[in-house]
């Protein structure tokens, strides 16, 4: 479905974008379009069991009858974002994420933490406007006497 | 768990001022940016008490977390805003102590609620917004999971200022941004993609393109959003932002293509398979010192033209069935995005560059939405079209497409869905629409469902799927002082005043200039005879 127009661009490439869309555009026109293509538009079901919303596609109708919604990936050109946390087990979650300190993305939190950029970053002054404002704190704890503590500690990293 | 002993442990050691002060007992909460644990200390006073312990993650820049303690500290500590004993840090470990207050998950009290509770959380709420908002906070994350609510001793706290942004007035001092009308727009490297409904996409270069964004990586910084692992409740964490601002930027791009080389030097078009769409959105923020001379930061009154964007190449697509290499070249927008999903107003949505506290209390009304109707989380959507859509099957397409005029968005739909009554949709959805006919003086439904549409009608099911309520009604036959016994065993639900509807659509109210804000609300008849 692609075609070419003749305007006054050449190799200008058009698509159209396939039933039911929803799309989204800038007044300005100054920006990127973004859209949505659903193989289906969403509907209010009102059989979907309390609590779950009325948009909730997994879940089976109390009847019994299965969901025919089309479980279909969307095609869509705007961000994802976090629908379903994935439950994964604690030790093999790879934390990728940005880290604001450094400008940088990573691909293991732990392994960025120990970063030397990271490391020369974390004993920095950039924390003194942190600190400025833990200086205003009134301190109000009385630590609790060492008594059967299992916490001994002597490592410390950093 | 074994899991949570080790994270524990880990705490400790990283911030070791906390091993004799604090005996910490469990996690209660994880987050894309922070975990939560709770902690008894000895205080002082000779009382020991109970404390959440806000650990948050070491990547967050130093202003951030800063600025999330102004929060605390200027607006918090009253008016069920969350306050701040104290904080600890090492290095870049950052752990901010709270009061703890023992909450109920809302999941498991939302459909036990009297509606006099309900009116009680709404009104709590209020107060939370209108105090932070007077400060100058929006918020951007309002949802359950944020309003502590203990129901026994009916208290409050809303929490959690990790993705606080300030108005152009703010009183927080951290959150002041130089604050301009201008929009920022981020170019991805990669060449425009055409995604067609066929499962193709099209890579196309446009032949006009104009200079390509420098080489820095700052434009185009992504990470991938973390799994969310929330441990009380609630789906979803918190995203990135982006944040047209200088002191704070963050940004959620989204990487098209990923593997096409932004060096491509590709002329004409390309078939390539439809990628899978990674998710990704990163946190970014901008300091003042950090700018260089990237263009992704504009600040002032910036042209788009200073992020070498082929902004004024026009094309007929506009409002249109089409889109092609001309407008897919163009920058996106970059629009504040930080929130959970569910809970987005529809100026967040669609990339609206100028956002408001209104955006809170649209995140309110999608609370409120819950408690009335038994739904949570009421909306559920993957992404921000989606969630739309869904807002579009409540509020009516049309209106919506009317409303986002007003912030200066186009927006297409190709199905025509009408706005619900909002008192049908609760009470369907809740299930107790089939008490006996009030005589409220309401506008009659106007989901009239236009049968040429190709969408499934909204359909009633069958009595057995109703709540119980509704089968505990049949038996009041019997018995007597059975009419005492419905009102306890309806809980308010049977006669909601039209004033929590009419309180409902205005927080729903798809205009954010027009929304209710929470000074008004708490004003709204809805709360008559409620001590402010």
């Amino acid at each position: 479905l692609i075609k070419r127009a003749g305007s006054s661009f050449k190799d200008v490439v058009t698509g159209r974008l396939k039933n039911p869309f929803v799309k989204v555009e800038d007044r300005s026109r100054h920006y990127r379009p973004f859209y949505l293509q659903l193989p289906s538009f969403p509907v209010l079901n009102y059989c979907v069991p309390k609590p779950y919303s009325p948009f909730e596609v997994d879940k089976k109708h109390p009847s019994g009858q299965k969901q025919t919604q089309s479980k279909q990936r969307n095609k869509i050109n705007s961000d994802k974002d976090c629908g379903t946390p994935v439950q994964l087990p604690q030790k093999d979650k790879k934390k990728r994420g940005y880290c604001e300190c450094c400008g940088k993305k990573y691909e293991d939190l732990q392994t960025h933490l120990e970063s030397e950029q990271h490391r020369n970053f974390a004993r920095s002054t950039e924390y003194q406007v942190v600190d400025d404002i833990i200086s205003k704190f009134v301190y109000e704890f009385v630590e609790y006497k060492d008594d059967a503590k299992k916490l001994k500690r002597t490592k410390c990293s950093t | 768990t074994a899991g949570i002993k080790k994270d524990i442990e880990k705490l400790y050691e990283a911030v070791p001022q906390l091993v004799n002060v604090f005996k910490i007992k469990e996690k209660i909460g994880e987050g894309t940016f922070s975990s939560v644990y709770l902690a008894t200390a000895q205080l002082q006073t000779g009382y020991e008490e109970k404390m959440a312990l806000k650990h948050l993650i070491p990547t967050s820049h130093p202003l951030r977390i800063a600025a999330e303690l102004q929060c605390l500290t200027v607006a918090g500590g009253q008016d069920n805003v969350m306050g701040v004993k104290y904080c600890f840090r090492k290095n870049d470990h950052v752990v901010i102590v709270m009061p703890y207050l023992e909450h109920e998950s809302f999941l498991d009290i939302l459909n036990s609620l009297s509606f006099e509770e309900v009116r009680e959380y709404m009104f709590n709420l209020f107060k939370a917004l209108r105090r932070i908002h007077h400060f100058g906070i929006v918020h951007r994350d309002v949802k359950p999971s944020n309003f502590l609510y203990n129901r026994q001793l009916k208290e409050y706290a809303l929490v959690d200022f990790g993705l606080a942004q300030g108005t152009p007035d703010t009183k927080i001092e951290l959150l002041k941004t130089t604050h301009s009308e201008d929009q920022q727009g981020s170019c991805s490297q990669n060449n425009p993609t055409i995604a067609l409904g066929n499962g193709v996409s099209v890579s196309v270069t446009a032949s006009k393109q104009i200079a390509q964004q420098s080489a820095s990586k700052a434009a185009d910084k992504r990470s991938s959003s973390l799994s969310k692992m929330q441990i009380k409740q609630g789906r979803g964490g918190k995203e990135d932002s982006a944040h047209h601002s200088v002191q704070r930027s963050v940004f959620g791009e989204r990487n098209f293509n990923v593997y096409s080389s932004p060096y491509q030097e590709n002329s004409g078009t390309k078939l390539i398979k439809q990628s899978k769409m990674i998710d990704v959105s990163s946190r970014k923020l901008v300091t003042k010192k950090k700018i260089t001379s990237t263009k992704t930061v504009s600040n002032g009154a910036a042209r788009k033209a200073a992020s070498g964007c082929p902004s004024n190449l026009t094309c007929d697509c506009y409002a249109t069935d089409r889109v092609c290499s001309v407008c897919l070249s163009r920058c996106q927008q970059v629009a504040p995005r930080a929130g959970t999903p569910g809970f987005r107003a529809p100026e967040v949505l669609t990339k609206c560059p100028t956002q408001t506290t209104a955006i809170d209390m649209w995140s309110a009304g999608i609370i409120f939405l819950s408690l009335l109707s038994g739904r949570y989380p009421f909306y559920k959507a993957s992404d921000d079209l989606t969630a739309l859509a869904q807002i579009m099957t409540v509020r009516g397409s049309r209106e919506t497409i009317q409303a986002a005029k007003t912030f200066g968005k186009s927006v297409l739909c190709t199905q025509v869905v009408p706005a619900q009554n909002l008192r049908t949709l609760c009470e369907k959805l809740r299930g107790t629409n089939s008490s006996c006919k009030r005589s409220h003086g309401e506008a009659p439904s106007k989901s009239v469902n236009d049968s040429a549409l190709p969408v499934a009608v909204d359909k009633l099911c069958a009595p057995e799927t109703l709540g119980k309520q509704i089968q505990r009604l049949a038996s009041f036959q019997e018995g007597d002082g059975s009419l005492e016994m419905k009102a306890t065993d309806m809980k308010g639900w049977d006669q909601v005043p039209d004033e929590a509807y009419d309180l409902l659509d205005k927080l729903l109210d798809l205009n954010p200039a027009t929304r209710i804000t929470a000074k008004e609300a708490l004003l709204h008849p809805f709360f008559k005879d409620m001590r402010l």
